[in-house]
């Protein structure tokens, strides 16, 4: 049995009982405040925090600090999960947190420098790119379109999702507990297929539009306000209900990667780069009893045991790499591995000096 | 073409998937009084827990009898008429077959003790056992779990976690002699007791004790025999609450005893190797008698042996000449947080009742203990001999093999860490020494990504 993930099922909060509903219902509502109404504002100021973003941001730094100390205690045993979530509780304090509370006092545009392009949709808008300083730009560019690539290659998307992203920082962390709502069926699956790469599609239509404006906005004034329409639009929808309200706000309900899963543009970006990457989930022959341990905790809705029952190793765009399958495993069965495809899963080839 | 079988565990739904991908038309009929659906009986203990529902340990979706048409019959078969081709249900109603399976699985070995029978005793083996057990698990209760397996150490594991005090009897020396030796078992006894398990070794139960109600009261533990450490005064009755007999299972097969089918002597189906009972019946998984790579004759009480003899006997049925052969052991498990992995021959150090088993001058051990952790490998090494396990399939009737010089590898008991059986048993196949073993053996890590390397203790045992 795995420490702290026993009486999983005993907790209504856990499985979907009234008080989940209510949890649900209080975050979507906090969600919906804080976005799209100035509630928070007052007390924000009230609190010395200057603006509700700021105050936002507060409260999910603490909410994976909390998260984090309650994950360790839990999961603490594993060398992977103890750097690893240290290493993205790290990276939310210091380059999603204080960093850009440091520039704002500084009188400096803030800039997150663990967010990039496609995610943080406005980093490639060109009215964005002007007001920040030439290696910032630099910094972003490359970012998303060169080193996020490269090293999503040779390491697994996990390398963003799971170790430096706040959205997956704050599932693997506070939202811990919520992990095996995720919905396993093949129905979400193939929803999952078709959502997360049509946001992607919306966001890249949406870069485009905007850019196109800014080059030529002047000259087009229907054109000018359809793109300042879709701009509007794409913060709204995706930016703020898709990956809020939804995403934090269906925790209790349907697990910690809702936006991840359906919706990141960045995810959807880092999961085509995985496939044809050098991770994967290494199966043991034959080890496997179907306990369904993997399958439960996957957080992403990956049926692992079917890969792990059926010999084969596990290549799944979707992955986030956060390891639990492994970690729960009660007979070993999973290794998260960075190995070139080289040979057949099962077939392992050695060749050695003879010693007969 | 009709084909029944009985059983929907991991046997009976993997020759009904090997027989539907051959025949797109056969009519396929699962007989199981236990669950609608095939659900891992090795997850009990996560049900049990409340690591998961019991959903979750059903490896397929509920729509796949309907998508493969997979006719489903929840009943109980009372007789088998193998001359008539047909089986009589409890519930009265018989059904006809042209080819039929026998996956009927195990049963918990009934508790032999006086005054076992009754309420208090429980076993943990079908969802009924788990019902039953669920139910008056309550925390603050005391238990008794009796049996030095894996079921045994399971459920001591999962009382605890709900709360209870409980003491662990195993009449053997040391915990899971079947496996382990004496070193890795006392570290396995180390670690359940400083997880609160109150562990008992070397005893026996006498006796059950019960109140005039017949409500259990306790049990009366006595020396095993040879056993090391004699009962301490005033330590041989323990009050409980409940009792879990946990000291192995047996076929399943009480029904059969009028069908003319051959049992072995415990009550295992005899078939040959293509896993045939008699004309038009083949049994397969725990309850099948089937040949070792030894050459002795036993069933199989593993889970993926279960499921290879489910697709052999699948193929058998449909007339390919498909044999069973077991290749070289491996294993695993789990005891607390101490993962088990096991290759090769480990050979037996003490027999049920005490007896010290001697491997013979030729087998010799490699052994280190992490110092201050629960962390050891064991490498078993042979010279002179061929371990009978270690011939090959197809082997058994083949020549004999020449001597092993006598540093050979033969076999992995690793505890605490894992490690990738692929890699034990390929260099157990091609016959490594243990020179080479030891300077590769950091290969064969499998645990999570960041876990420091193996490597030799200092004072470690010279090759």
């Amino acid at each position: 049995m795995q420490a702290g993930l026993m009486d999983t099922y005993q907790r209504p909060l856990q499985k979907r009982g009234a008080v989940a509903w209510i949890f649900c219902a209080a975050l979507v509502a906090f969600y919906l405040l804080i976005y799209y109404t100035d509630a928070f504002e007052g007390p924000a100021r009230r609190l010395g925090l200057g603006d509700k973003w700021t105050l936002y941001g507060v409260l999910y730094t603490l909410a994976m600090v909390a998260g984090g100390i309650y994950f360790l205690r839990r999961h603490g045993n594993s060398r992977y999960q103890r750097i690893r979530t240290i290493t993205v509780v790290a990276v939310q304090v210091v380059l999603a947190f204080a960093l850009p509370i440091v520039m704002k006092v500084l009188g400096r545009q803030e800039y997150y420098f663990s967010y990039f392009w496609p995610l943080k949709i406005e980093y490639f808008y060109p009215s964005v790119i002007l007001q920040q300083p030439f290696l910032i730009v630099i910094y972003s560019f490359l970012g998303s379109l060169v080193a996020f690539p490269l090293v999503g290659y040779f390491l697994g998307k996990r390398f963003y999702c799971s170790w430096i992203c706040g959205c997956g920082g704050l599932a693997n962390t506070a939202g811990d507990p919520f992990r095996h709502l995720s919905d396993k069926s093949a129905g979400a699956w193939r929803f999952e297929k078709a959502s997360i790469y049509t946001v992607l599609g919306i966001a890249v239509i949406t870069t485009v539009i905007v850019g196109l404006n800014w080059a030529v906005g002047r000259q087009h004034a229907a054109f000018s306000s359809f793109a300042f329409g879709v701009q509007r639009w794409y913060g709204l929808v995706v930016g703020g209900f898709f990956s809020g309200v939804l995403g934090v706000g269906l925790y209790p309900l349907m697990g910690t990667r809702v936006w991840c899963r359906f919706a990141c543009p960045m995810a959807a970006v880092l999961g085509l780069v995985q496939k044809f990457g050098r991770f994967r989930i290494t199966v043991k022959k034959d080890m496997c009893i179907a306990c369904g341990n993997c399958s439960t905790y996957c957080e992403m809705g990956i049926d692992v045991r079917a890969y792990a029952m059926a010999n084969e190793h596990v290549k799944r765009a979707a992955c986030v790499g956060c390891g639990m399958c492994a970690h729960v495993c009660p007979r070993g069965v999973l290794k998260l591995e960075v190995k070139p495809d080289r040979f057949k899963g099962g077939t392992p080839i050695r060749v050695y000096a003879v010693d007969l | 073409m009709h084909h029944v079988i009985v059983g929907n565990g991991v046997c009976g739904m993997e020759a009904a998937l090997a027989l539907r991908r051959k025949d797109g038309e056969a009519r396929i009929t699962l007989v199981s009084d236990e669950h609608d659906h095939f659900y891992s009986r090795t997850a009990l203990m996560y049900v049990f827990a409340g690591q998961m529902r019991l959903q979750d340990t059903e490896p397929y979706d509920r729509g796949l009898y309907e998508r493969l048409r997979f006719e489903r019959v929840r009943e109980r078969v009372a007789e088998l008429a193998a001359q008539g081709k047909s089986l009589r249900f409890e519930g009265g109603r018989t059904i006809g077959y042209d080819r039929l399976l026998l996956a009927v699985g195990s049963r918990a070995r009934p508790a032999p003790w006086p005054g076992a029978a009754g309420p208090g005793l429980h076993y943990f083996v079908t969802l009924r056992d788990l019902e039953g057990l669920d139910h008056e698990a309550k925390a603050g209760r005391r238990a008794v779990v009796v049996g030095g397996g894996l079921i045994g150490v399971e459920v001591a594991e999962i009382l605890l976690a709900r709360g209870l005090e409980v003491t662990f009897v195993v009449r053997e020396n040391w915990y899971f002699p079947l496996a382990l030796d004496e070193r890795e078992a006392l570290m396995v006894a180390e670690h359940l007791r400083a997880h609160g398990v109150d562990v008992r070794l070397g005893v026996n139960v006498e006796e059950v004790r019960r109140g005039p109600d017949g409500a259990l009261a306790g049990v009366r533990l006595g020396d095993a025999p040879r056993t090391q450490a004699a009962l301490a005064a005033g330590a041989a009755e323990v009050p409980c609450d409940l009792l879990v007999c946990a000291i192995g299972v047996v076929p399943n097969t009480g029904f059969l005893a009028t069908s003319g089918l051959r049992l072995a002597k415990g009550g295992a189906i005899e078939v040959d190797d293509a896993l045939r009972a008699a004309p038009d019946v083949w049994a397969a998984g725990d309850c099948a008698n089937v040949t070792w790579a030894d050459g002795s004759r036993r069933p199989e009480q593993l889970w993926y042996t279960a499921r290879d003899q489910g697709r052999v006997a699948a193929a058998s049925m449909l007339g390919d000449g498909a044999t069973y052969r077991r290749g070289t052991w491996y294993n695993s498990a789990k005891f607390f947080d101490l993962e088990y992995t096991t290759a090769g021959w480990v050979p037996v150090r003490l027999d049920w009742d005490n007896t010290p088993l001697d491997p013979g001058p030729d087998v010799s051990d490699w052994f280190q203990r992490s110092p201050g952790r629960f962390d050891s490998q064991r490498i078993i090494c042979s010279g002179g001999m061929n371990p009978p396990s270690l011939i090959k399939q197809g082997g058994l009737s083949g020549p004999p093999r020449p001597p092993l010089a006598a540093d050979r590898v033969i076999g992995f008991n690793m505890l605490g860490g894992r490690w990738n059986h692929e890699v034990l048993l390929d260099w157990i196949d091609s016959r490594r020494s243990l020179g080479f073993v030891l300077d590769r053996l950091a290969e064969a890590q499998f645990d999570e990504e960041l876990s420091p390397r193996w490597r030799r203790q200092p004072g470690s045992p010279p090759t």
